[in-house]
């Protein structure tokens, strides 16, 4: 073959991708062919699965020039990811698009269930000191953590920031676990509360009617107490909150629309092929991207024991008994979980409504994931030193 | 033994948990207080679907 090629030299130009192919390459392919598999015929988080999928055949081509790095001939994907993750700029205009989506009424009514939203956070704690203890460093182990927060743009964040060779299967799994979020919650809430907890029904008195002031001022009050708290964290607050205050305000409608609908779909396109872009061989098949992908679901369930066991904990002192599931809630896979756990308790009893409750906690830990993010942010170079 | 990673994992969860409980409960008090200050009216309440 070699004698071939150098009589006929433009042969290697014509096969220069069959040359270079090697199992891992396939291997690759089959593995963007699943996420598309589960975009398109299971519907899992199909906006970004479709593209992130596609995105790592892309990059599994041999000399793909979709991500060449030579400078004038640099890739599409290459660009993008220079454009608009290695600067953090696709996750904070996703925040924009997620705030402007968001409605924090029945966060206003109950605030109590901020509490819950904390206590899901722990999975990001404990899961990364279980990554330090399977061998990685304390950065990676921090931005592996942040899976358990279940939220895709701060993880990216985080990653972009201190983990950028693991940045493609941190995406992954974080996306994923949040699309799979109906089949590890259930089996850990019924492990962890009995069938009479789960009966508690959560009426709705005492509760007053929001105000389109109180709505409105609500983005800039958590600004400017998350940003004094932790300053690193402005860009992530700050552009969830611009995202609902444009749509609490009720004078930009076309912008906050734009930011709901075109903002949000052409920033997950583009962050999603981008990602998958990240997705080379070389990067994703080791055997610290299987443990990140195992991490991602024990975070996942760390954060749903963590918020369960802390709402049982608060029902021991309090008059008033809250159904424990709602604390499963926490997580910021919005509005997934909140769905997931008001079927559960339907299931339990076809009287029992607490969608509203869990939608609230739900809707609570979008914020507390990005407070928590935030703190990792501040906490990961202090510490590392 | 703990490494030095863990070592640094366990104080970050020993100084985050707290801090983000911390927070949270400004953050709780905060929404209360704007709550309570700027109360729905009547008026608002018509058509309003909260």
């Amino acid at each position: 073959m070699e004698a071939m090629l150098i009589q006929y030299p433009w042969l290697d130009e014509l096969l220069m991708g069959f040359l270079g192919l090697s199992w891992k390459h396939v291997v690759m392919w089959l593995i963007g062919a699943t996420l598309i598999y589960l975009a398109v015929k299971k519907d899992y988080e199909p906006a970004l699965l479709l593209p992130i999928g596609f995105g790592a055949v892309l990059a599994n081509i041999p000399h793909s020039s979709a991500i060449s790095k030579v400078v004038g001939e640099e890739g599409f994907l290459w660009v993008l990811y220079q454009g608009g993750i290695a600067n953090e700029l696709f996750p904070v205009l996703i925040f924009v698009a997620i705030g402007a989506m968001c409605d924090f009424t029945p966060l206003i009514r109950r605030p109590i269930v901020m509490l819950f939203a904390a206590a899901a956070q722990f999975g990001i704690f404990a899961t990364a000191v279980l990554a330090t203890l399977m061998g990685f460093s304390f950065e990676h182990a921090a931005s592996i953590g942040i899976i358990g927060a279940a939220d895709g743009p701060t993880t990216i964040y985080v990653a972009s920031r201190f983990a950028q060779d693991l940045l493609g299967p941190l995406s992954v799994a974080a996306y994923s676990y949040m699309s799979l979020v109906p089949v590890i919650q259930p089996p850990v809430i019924k492990a962890l509360t009995t069938s009479a907890e789960r009966k508690i029904k959560m009426g709705y008195e005492n509760e007053e009617p929001v105000s389109r002031t109180a709505k409105f001022l609500f983005p800039i009050l958590i600004v400017l107490i998350a940003g004094m708290v932790a300053p690193i964290s402005v860009a992530l607050i700050g552009s969830l909150m611009f995202g609902n205050i444009l749509k609490e305000s009720g004078v930009v409608d076309n912008l906050s629309n734009a930011a709901q609908s075109e903002l949000a779909n052409l920033v997950t396109l583009l962050l999603g092929i981008t990602i998958g872009g990240t997705m080379s061989a070389e990067r994703f098949l080791t055997v610290e991207v299987a443990m990140i992908m195992a991490l991602g679901a024990v975070a996942f369930v760390f954060d749903t024991a963590g918020g369960v066991l802390f709402a049982k904990l608060l029902n021991i002192f309090s008059k008033e008994k809250m159904n424990p599931m709602i604390g499963a809630c926490g997580i910021s896979a919005f509005p997934m979980s909140g769905r997931v756990i008001a079927k559960m308790a339907l299931k339990e009893d076809p009287t029992n409504f607490i969608i509203q409750h869990a939608i609230g906690v739900n809707v609570a830990g979008q914020v507390a994931s990005v407070v928590a993010g935030g703190l990792v942010l501040a906490l990961i170079p202090a510490l590392a030193k | 033994m703990l490494t030095a990673a863990t070592a640094k994992a366990l104080t970050m969860m020993g100084i985050a948990l707290p801090t983000m409980f911390a927070v949270i409960l400004i953050f709780m008090l905060a929404t209360k207080l704007l709550h309570k200050a700027f109360p729905a009216e009547s008026e608002e309440l018509e058509g309003d679907d909260d």
